[in-house]
């Protein structure tokens, strides 16, 4: 009986081979919506699932079906690992304070180990593990999407309007002058030029980057990577700025030679095109299953209306490359396998519990467009409104005679307990005037003291967990 | 009243009463659909139209008063009847008349307070499955300790109260409550609920399967079904007493009729399989597994009309989780039957045999 025995145990292995399941969500969002806290929550999440009574709408956890889980090496070796021990420690350290910002790609892997439901698939083997891939990348980098349709020339056109603005032209106008004095049409040596290059290159950043931090909005004349360069930071790829003097614009670029300052400016778009941004999409689209987009709406709402409609913009801009996600000309490029997104409203917990509903429809509404367009690509599109670590207490106090839904925290500076009503969250889009009107402060409370054996408080992270990951746990 | 075009600035009095009137309106609809979007499905539904006329509704009462009095006029000449005779026995006869009225009372103030308690019920799943459409905060949270409260009267329910007050925190609002409050407590009572159809199921399809005559076995369904109404009733927390069973049963009887229609097309197919493959081995047993089936079936309603929170597609309760128990006890029933027959024959057989044995043994 040897033989049956060793095909047994064969086919076992195999069948076992075959429940290993993966599943790869990726989180981005624009800096400062608390990417990197959603990402040490989710693993401090699913590291405490098997607590009972704890995420309560994660379907494997409310069947008690979930029975252990722990961090793992991910196989893709060069991508750099999510600094977990780090970004959990400072939230617990003796002066707590957020955990620093996504600067770069990287990924975590949990194995979580459950038992298995599907009642033909519990007769082959009892358990069956899931590995989470959670992969964190800067959301500047997506909009580097629509640069791919886009050659040199129309990209320069594209920034000549765009720096043209009035708006931007404080920013902006030293740097328009030194563009438009540099000689496109002499042939130079390359690596002589080099260095005038960058700096030129580094002015036109530095230009836009400023306009941009006080804007809040992000645009094609300024590269993903220019932003956040990551590996590249100081690579010569990314010393190149657009033309925008009108005059060589309207010539045909035929003519130049190939030594001309504008040749080997357009050699480096194209490399960066072909080297830089293609492999991203490629990886990017190729694997993932699973996307969230966080998005801080409270900071949107304290801001003025015209950073509001750049934001929107910036944030349509943004979920537009998931709407790509199954048109064609991409779809014969990166074969995209998105089937769920998840825009998800994040520092809930500066608001009170009963305004939640209002502010996810604030954002649901704002970006109503665009999530009907990727709904049409036949992705899954949900919105909440979660707080990855939640920092305050909902309490209801009286005010003038009412009854008030308040939240309770700790005050940034002095640390001592303060109850905040932020004023009323719109549930719907407004106009300017209403805007005007609009008087909110979402004012952010310190990090608490949590215990580092206890799972981190949150709001509706169960929840976001069943939307991604629960529909896997078969 | 003029015919000339006229227009009011925002500083003149009929302005602002159109701004508020405006205001009031925009409140009204926005309270009510607050992030809520309509299903366009069942969006109408018929009202009822049905108005019994006056003189209909005086029947029955005019007349149990008539019956009432009657009766009543007729007791009392029959005690000063008997009273006249002998007092000691117009007393007894009296006390004996006083109990039966006391009592009768008695039940039917219970009857009415279970039947209000239903009522009750009813009002609360409307109130709950309200909640469930709209994305309100802090209203379910009483609601549901009140429901709590009802069912801890009648069940033991520390366990799941307790875990269902661990998962709850304040920031959930109304729907995710109620989701949790599904998921915990009334999970719990599903499945003992669905035990105790089982029960009764299995036993009423054993018990007519075995019974000799057709008149025991609709007294035997009458009495099942009846005894297994009160008992999920109480698991539910409203407790229903004769006289509610008896509303009870009709509501189970006209949701069977009219809602179960097309789960009856979908379970009929299994069922008449079943059925089918009894048959052949017996009508009792298939008459047997039919009641077990019908009063799995009347078990199912019955939690459908006593759950506070209305079941989705995914927590309702199936008739395949009580069929397959029907079936096995009855083809159980049915096959033991039949062994014991052989068994007995074989043994006989066996006995003998030994005997012989025994007797050849000793000839040697």
């Amino acid at each position: 009986m040897a033989w049956y025995h060793k095909a047994k145990s064969k086919a076992e292995k195999l069948v076992h081979r075959g429940l290993d399941r993966h599943v790869r969500v990726a989180v981005t969002g624009l800096s400062g919506a608390g990417k990197t806290a959603f990402v040490t929550s989710v693993i401090n999440q699913l590291l405490h699932a098997p607590v009972e009574g704890h995420l309560t709408f994660l379907e494997p956890c409310r069947e008690r079906r979930f029975k252990a889980s722990k961090l793992a090496m991910h196989q893709e070796l060069h991508i750099p690992k999510f600094d977990y021990q780090g970004c959990f420690g400072s939230l617990v350290d003796a002066n707590p304070i957020w955990p620093s910002s996504t600067r770069n790609i990287s990924q975590a892997n949990i194995s979580c180990r459950y038992k298995v439901k599907d009642k033909w698939l519990r007769k082959v083997s009892k358990d069956s593990t899931l590995t989470v891939e959670i992969l964190d990348y800067p959301g500047e980098w997506l909009l580097d999407l629509p640069l791919l349709r886009l050659s040199f020339k129309e990209w320069s056109e594209l920034c000549q309007q765009y720096l043209r603005r009035e708006r931007r032209q404080q920013y902006a106008s030293d740097v328009v002058k030194q563009l438009s004095e540099l000689q496109y049409s002499e042939p130079v040596d390359e690596a002589e030029i080099d260095k005038l290059l960058s700096s030129v290159a580094n002015d036109y950043r530095t230009a836009l980057y400023d306009y941009r931090k006080y804007n809040k909005d992000f645009s094609l004349a300024l590269p993903g990577r220019f932003l956040l360069p990551g590996e590249l930071e100081g690579s010569p790829v990314l010393s190149f700025f657009p033309v925008i003097s009108s005059d060589i614009l309207s010539l045909d670029w035929e003519q130049f030679e190939s030594q001309s300052l504008l040749k080997i400016l357009e050699r480096r778009y194209n490399y960066y095109q072909k080297h830089i941004i293609r492999p991203f999409f490629e990886e990017y689209f190729s694997k993932v299953d699973r996307q969230i987009v966080l998005i801080d709406t409270n900071s949107i709402l304290e801001s003025d209306y015209e950073s509001y409609l750049d934001f929107k913009h910036t944030i349509e801009r943004l979920l537009e490359g998931f709407s790509y996600g199954r048109s064609n000309w991409l779809k014969r490029l990166f074969s995209p396998s998105i089937d769920k997104l998840l825009i998800a409203t994040t520092k809930a917990d500066l608001v009170p519990p009963d305004q939640h509903a209002s502010l996810e429809s604030f954002m649901q509404k704002t970006v109503a467009q665009v999530k009907n367009d990727i709904g049409y690509e036949g992705v899954d599109v949900e919105t909440m409104a979660i707080a990855s670590v939640a920092t305050s207490e909902p309490v209801t106090t009286e005010h003038d005679g009412k009854q008030l839904h308040c939240v309770k925290g700790l005050d940034v500076e002095s640390r001592e307990s303060v109850i905040h009503y932020p004023g009323k969250v719109p549930s719907k889009t407004l106009s300017r005037e209403e805007w005007r009107k609009l008087e909110i402060d979402f004012s952010p409370f310190a990090v608490p003291c949590f215990s580092p054996d206890e799972p981190l408080p949150h709001i509706r992270m169960d929840k976001v967990l069943q939307f991604l990951i629960g529909d896997k746990f078969v | 009243m003029s015919d000339k075009p006229v227009k009011f600035y925002s500083s003149d009095k009929a302005h602002q009463k159109a701004e508020k009137l405006l205001n009031e309106q925009f409140e009204a609809t926005s309270k009510t659909l607050v992030g809520k979007e309509f299903d366009n499905e069942l969006a109408i539904t018929l009202k009822s139209t049905k108005k019994k006329s006056v003189l209909k509704k005086l029947f029955w009462p005019s007349l149990s008063t008539f019956v009432i009095i009657a009766a009543g006029y007729e007791a009392t000449s029959f005690i000063t009847n008997l009273y006249n005779q002998h007092w000691l026995l117009g007393s007894a006869v009296g006390f004996l008349g006083g109990l039966i009225v006391i009592s009768g009372t008695y039940s039917l103030y219970k009857g009415w307070r279970s039947r209000t308690r239903l009522k009750k019920r009813q009002r609360q799943q409307e109130a709950i499955s309200g909640l469930l459409e709209v994305s309100s905060y802090g209203q379910a949270n009483s609601l549901l300790a009140e429901v709590s409260e009802e069912i801890a009267k009648t069940a033991n329910i520390d366990k799941l109260q307790q875990d269902y007050d661990k998962r709850k925190q304040q920031i959930h609002n109304d729907q995710e409550l109620i989701q949790i409050y599904s998921s915990t407590i009334l999970k719990g009572l599903d499945s003992a609920a669905i035990e105790v159809v089982t029960k009764h199921a299995t036993e009423a399809a054993a018990m007519v399967a075995l019974s000799p005559l057709a008149a025991v076995d609709m007294a035997l369904v009458a009495w099942r079904s009846s005894k297994m109404i009160q008992q999920l009733s109480a698991l539910y927390g409203c407790p229903q007493t004769a006289l509610g069973r008896f509303e009870m049963t009709k509501r189970v009887f006209k949701n069977m009729m009219l809602a179960g229609a097309s789960e009856l097309v979908a379970d009929a197919g299994v069922e008449l399989l079943g059925k089918g493959l009894t048959a052949t081995i017996s009508t009792k047993a298939a008459q047997g597994i039919g009641v077990g089936l019908l009063i799995a079936r009347m078990g199912l309603q019955t939690m459908h009309l006593c759950r506070p929170v209305p079941y989705n597609s995914e927590t309702k309760p199936k008739l395949s989780q009580v069929r397959k128990s029907v079936l096995s006890k009855v083809i159980g029933l049915v096959k033991s039957a039949s062994s014991d027959k052989s068994n007995k024959q074989g043994e006989k057989v066996k006995q003998q045999e030994a005997l012989k044995q025994h007797n050849d043994y000793d000839d040697s």
